[in-house]
C-alpha cells in the first residue's frame, strides 16, 4: 500500500495531484479568512440590508431600507442594477458566442452546459446559505443566559440545519451540486484534453448574471407594487413610475450627450461639428430637464444622509485638488538640484505616518475657540477677528459675507479639510517625486534644445508624463474621503452637530447609536455605490487623458 | 517605483557649495517643513506647560512639567505596572501589566505574527506553484481590496459575536472573541496587501535555485523555508513596519469591538481620554499624544527605508 502510494506520486500525473494539494494546503488559511472576512461580507451585507436587524435578524423587509435612506429613487436605482445585470448577462452571451470556435462541436455544448449547472448551482448554494443564516445568526442569542456549552451550541445548529425552508433549499442544492458533479466528471472522462475554463467561466457568468438580473427586477417590481398599493390604500399619489420613467429618460439622454458631444468635439469637419455639438447640447437640455423629477424621487429621503453625502463631496472638492496641487509644487522644487533632499523628504511624510488621532487632537487645540488659541493668534497678528473654528456651525460663506449659494461647508468643516490636506500633502509629494523620477532625462534636453520655457516644459513635458500619477493620487485622495473617520471623530464638537457628519461617519453613527443593522448596511451599500461608480467615471473621463508612455 | 527613487539622485545632482539662485526654493521647501513639523514641535513643548500656559499659547514652557507625563499617563490608562512582591521575603512574584500601551503593543504582535503566519504560505503558492484555479482564486483576494470598509463593517460585527460565541462554548470565557483579542486581529491576519507584495517579490526569485533545491531533494515547505524566507527580510520588514502603524492607527473597528480596557488599543484609548475631557487639561491631552506618537516616530526613522519604499511601491497605507 505505501509503496503504490509513493509510485503514484512520483509519476507525472501524482507530482501534479501533489503540487496541487500542496497549494491549496497552503493556501488554506488565507483562503479560510478572506472568504470569511473578505467576500463573504459583502453578500452578506446586502442580505442584512434586505431585512429589519437589529443586533440579531428581525424579519425580511424587502427595499424598505433603501427606501428610507433614498426616498423613490431607491426603487429607481435597483431597476437601473437589475437592468444592469441583465445587459451584463447578454454582453457575457456575445464574447461567449465569439468564443466558440466556428464549427460547433459537442465538446462546445457540452462546456457550456457543464458551465449553467455549475453557475445555477452557486445560486443555489448562495440561496441555501442565505436561508439558513438568520436562523444560525441567533443562535448566540437562543443560548445566552443557558449554561453555554459545545453541545447545546451543536444541538442548536443541527436543529436550524433541519428547518423546513433550509432543508427543502439544501435538497435543492444537494441535487444540482451532484449533478453538476457528475456533468463535470463525464466532461472530464469524454474530452480530457479539449476543455477551456474560459467559455466554463463564462457560461457561470451568464447564467448567474441573467437569473440575478431577474431575481432583482422582480424584487424591485413587487417592492414598487406594493408602495404604490399602500399609497392607494392611504389616498396618497405615488408617482414612482413617473419618476422611474422620466430620471431613466433623462439619464439615458444626458448619457447620449455626453457621447454626441465628445464625438463633435473629435469631429474635424466644421459644419459636422457645429451640428454635433448643438445636438449634444440640446440632448443634455432636455435630460437635465427630465432629470428635474429627481427631486422629487428623493422628498422622502433621509435628510441626515443626503446632507452626509453632501459634506462628502464639499470634503473632497475642498481637499483633493489643494492637496495635490501642493503636493505636486513640493515634488517639483524638491526634484530641482539641491541639497538636503533627503531630509525634506523624510520630515515631509512625517504627518502622514504618525497616528490620526494623536495629530488630530493637536489641531484640535490648534484650532480651539478661545482667542488666545493658536489659530487665533495668528488671525490677530493680521488683524482678523478670532473665530470660534471647530465649534463654528456657521458656513464659511456666510461668516465672509458672500451670498447664500456661496455659503460652503461650515467652518468646523474646513478645519478637517485644512487637517486632510496638511497629512496628504507629503504623500503625495513622495509619490509625485517617484513619478518625476520616472521621466526620462533625454526629454528635457531634448525641450530645452528646442528653447522651450521652464513653464513650457513643465506643461507639455513633464504634466503629460505624469498623469498617471495624477490620476492614481487623485482616485485614492477620492476614495480616501469617502472613508474618512478618524480625523472627523476627533475634530467634531457637540456644538456643530451634523455639519460635519460625512456619509461614512454618519452610517457608523447609526450603527453604534441604534444598533440598526439593516439600515446601516443599506446605506454604506449606497456609498458603496457611489464610490464604485465615481471610480468608474473618473476611469472613463480622466483615463482617456492619462499618457502612458 | 522604487527603482526610479534610486536614479533620481543620477539624474539632478546637487551642485558643491551653496547656491545662492536657489534661495526661493529652499525659502518655499523650509516653509514645508515648519508647516509640517510645527505642530508637532509645538505639541511635545505644549506637552511640558501648565494648563494656563498652553491655553495662552506660549511658544515654550517656562520649566519642564515632567510630571505632565506620569499624570498622563495614569489619567489616560496607558500604562500601569504593578509589582507583587512577597510580603514576608519580598521577593517578586508577578507583575501585571495594563493599560491601552500595553494592548497595543500585544495586538500589533498578535497580527503581524499572525498575519506572516498565514500570507507567506498564500504568497508562496501564488508566486511559486501550479494549482487548478489559481488566477481566478487571486482575481478573487484582489477584489476584496477594492471594497470599503464601512460595508465590511456590520457583517464583521456579525461573523465576530457567532464565532466568539462558537469559541466560547468551546474554550469558555477565555475563547470569547467580543471585546477580546481575536475581534481586533483576526479579520486582518489574511491581508490581500501583504499577499501581494510578498508574491511580487517572490515572483523574482530565480527559477534556478529552486531548480537545485529540487535536485537536492526538497520539496516546497522545505525551499521555502531554508531559501526563500531567509531571501525576503526586505518586504518582511516593511510587512511589519506597515502593520505596526496599522494596528497603532486603528480606530473605528476597536470602537465597535472593545466595551472595556481589558484589550482596547490606544488609538481608541486617546480619543476617549480626549473627548471625555472637554475642555479639559489639554497638557495632559498633549502628553498623552506625545506616547502616543513616539513609537511610531522612533520606528519611522528606525526604519524610513521600509516605510518610504514600502508605500511608493504600493500607494498604501497599512
Amino acid at each position: 500500500m505505501g509503496n503504490s502510494a509513493r509510485e503514484f506520486f512520483a509519476s507525472r500525473r501524482g507530482r501534479v495531484v501533489k503540487e496541487n494539494f500542496t497549494a491549496y494546503l497552503f493556501l488554506a488559511p488565507a483562503a479560510t479568512l478572506i472568504g470569511l472576512f473578505g467576500l463573504f461580507p459583502v453578500a452578506f451585507a446586502f442580505f442584512v440590508s434586505l431585512h429589519r436587524w437589529r443586533r440579531f435578524p428581525d424579519h425580511y423587509s424587502g427595499l424598505a431600507n433603501y427606501e428610507k435612506a433614498l426616498g423613490n429613487l431607491a426603487f429607481i436605482l435597483f431597476f437601473w442594477l437589475a437592468l444592469l445585470l441583465l445587459a451584463t448577462g447578454f454582453l457575457l452571451i456575445r464574447r461567449l458566442r465569439a468564443n466558440l470556435s466556428d464549427s460547433r462541436r459537442v465538446v462546445d455544448y457540452a462546456q457550456i452546459a457543464c458551465g449553467l449547472v455549475l453557475g445555477y448551482s452557486i445560486l443555489l448554494v448562495v440561496d441555501w446559505f442565505f436561508k439558513l443564516i438568520p436562523i444560525v445568526m441567533v443562535i448566540p442569542r437562543q443560548v445566552r443566559g443557558q449554561n453555554t456549552s459545545l453541545e447545546l451550541f451543536m444541538e442548536k445548529l443541527g436543529e436550524s440545519f433541519l428547518h423546513a425552508d433550509v432543508l427543502l433549499a439544501g435538497n435543492q442544492m444537494l441535487a444540482a451540486l451532484l449533478c453538476s458533479a457528475l456533468v463535470v466528471a463525464v466532461l472530464l472522462r469524454r474530452f480530457p484534453h479539449q476543455l477551456r475554463g474560459q467559455v466554463i467561466a463564462q457560461s457561470m457568468g451568464v447564467i448567474t448574471a441573467i437569473l440575478g438580473g431577474i431575481f432583482l427586477l422582480q424584487l424591485t417590481l413587487a417592492e414598487i407594487d406594493a408602495a404604490l398599493a399602500a399609497a392607494r390604500e392611504s389616498g396618497e399619489a405615488l408617482p414612482i413610475w413617473s419618476q422611474l420613467v422620466f430620471v431613466t429618460c433623462g439619464a439615458c439622454l444626458l448619457a447620449l450627450a455626453w457621447v454626441i458631444f465628445q464625438r463633435g468635439i473629435r469631429a474635424t469637419e466644421n459644419r459636422r461639428f457645429l451640428v454635433l455639438i448643438l445636438a449634444g447640447i440640446s440632448l443634455a437640455v432636455g435630460g437635465y430637464l427630465l432629470m428635474a423629477e429627481m427631486p422629487a424621487a428623493l422628498t422622502s429621503a433621509d435628510e441626515d444622509l443626503l446632507q452626509g453625502f453632501w459634506i462628502t463631496i464639499m470634503y473632497a472638492l475642498g481637499t483633493v485638488p489643494v492637496q495635490l496641487s501642493i503636493g505636486l509644487l513640493l515634488a517639483y522644487l524638491l526634484f530641482q538640484p539641491i541639497r538636503y533632499r533627503a531630509f525634506f523628504r523624510m520630515v515631509y511624510f512625517i504627518p502622514y505616518i504618525t497616528p490620526f488621532v494623536a495629530t488630530s487632537i493637536v489641531f484640535r487645540i490648534i484650532f480651539n475657540a478661545p482667542e488666545t488659541a493658536p489659530a487665533n493668534r495668528m488671525l490677530s497678528i493680521f488683524g482678523i477677528e478670532p473665530q470660534r473654528w471647530i465649534l463654528e456651525r456657521n458656513p464659511v460663506g456666510e461668516l465672509l459675507g458672500l451670498p447664500d449659494f456661496l455659503a460652503g461647508p461650515a467652518l468646523a468643516l474646513v478645519v478637517i479639510m485644512i487637517y486632510s490636506t496638511w497629512t496628504y500633502i507629503g504623500y503625495d509629494a513622495v509619490i509625485f517625486l517617484a513619478g518625476l523620477g520616472n521621466i526620462p532625462g533625454e526629454l528635457y534636453e531634448a525641450a530645452r534644445i528646442d528653447g522651450a520655457s521652464g513653464w513650457r516644459i513643465f506643461r507639455h513635458i513633464t504634466l503629460p508624463m505624469l498623469s498617471p500619477t495624477v490620476f492614481f493620487l487623485s482616485l485614492v485622495a477620492i476614495i480616501g474621503t469617502f472613508q474618512a473617520f478618524t480625523q472627523i471623530w476627533i475634530l467634531r464638537t457637540g456644538a456643530v452637530g451634523s455639519k460635519v457628519n460625512t456619509a461614512s461617519v454618519y452610517i457608523f453613527d447609526e450603527l453604534q447609536n441604534s444598533n440598526r443593522y439593516g439600515y446601516a448596511s443599506s446605506m454604506a451599500f449606497v456609498l458603496f455605490a457611489m464610490i464604485l461608480a465615481l471610480t468608474l467615471f473618473q476611469n472613463r473621463v480622466m483615463g482617456r487623458r492619462v499618457f502612458y508612455g | 517605483m522604487a527603482e526610479s527613487t534610486r536614479n533620481l539622485s543620477s539624474i539632478a545632482k546637487p551642485p558643491s557649495g551653496f547656491d545662492w539662485s536657489k534661495l526661493g526654493i529652499y525659502t518655499v521647501l523650509f516653509a514645508g517643513v515648519i508647516v509640517a513639523v510645527g505642530p508637532f514641535l509645538w505639541m511635545i513643548s505644549a506637552s511640558f506647560m501648565t494648563l494656563s500656559e498652553v491655553s495662552l499659547t506660549r511658544l515654550l514652557p517656562e520649566n519642564l512639567l515632567w510630571e505632565n507625563y506620569s499624570t498622563a499617563l495614569r489619567r489616560a490608562n496607558f500604562l500601569d505596572i504593578e509589582l507583587v512582591t512577597d510580603p514576608v521575603t519580598g521577593i517578586l512574584q508577578s507583575i501585571s501589566v495594563s493599560g491601552y500601551l500595553w494592548n497595543s503593543l500585544r495586538i500589533t504582535l498578535i497580527s503581524v505574527v499572525g498575519s506572516l503566519a498565514v500570507c507567506i504560505p498564500a504568497a508562496y503558492a501564488f508566486a511559486r506553484m501550479n494549482f487548478v484555479g489559481r488566477n481566478v482564486i487571486f482575481a478573487l483576494f484582489l477584489s476584496t481590496m477594492m471594497i470599503p470598509g464601512i460595508v465590511m463593517l456590520i457583517p464583521h460585527l456579525l461573523t465576530v459575536i457567532w464565532l466568539g460565541r462558537l469559541s466560547e462554548s468551546l474554550f469558555g470565557p477565555a475563547g470569547a472573541w467580543f471585546n477580546n483579542w481575536p475581534s481586533l486581529t483576526v479579520p486582518f491576519f489574511a491581508s490581500v496587501f501583504n499577499i501581494f507584495l510578498l508574491r511580487q517579490f517572490f515572483l523574482q526569485i530565480p527559477n534556478d535555485l529552486w531548480d537545485a533545491a529540487r535536485i537536492d531533494g526538497a520539496g516546497h515547505p522545505r525551499f521555502l523555508r531554508s531559501v526563500v524566507l531567509p531571501l525576503s527580510k526586505a518586504p518582511i520588514m516593511t510587512i511589519i513596519t506597515l502593520g505596526f502603524i496599522g494596528s497603532w492607527n486603528a480606530l473605528m473597528w476597536p470602537l465597535l469591538v472593545t466595551i472595556n480596557d481589558d484589550w482596547r488599543p490606544i488609538a481608541v484609548g486617546l480619543a476617549n481620554f480626549v473627548t471625555a475631557d472637554t475642555p479639559g487639561d489639554l497638557n495632559l491631552q498633549m502628553a498623552a499624544s506625545v506616547i502616543t506618537v513616539i513609537p511610531i516616530l522612533i520606528l519611522y526613522f528606525l526604519a524610513q527605508k521600509q516605510f518610504t519604499e514600502g508605500i511608493a511601491q504600493t500607494g498604501i497605507r497599512g
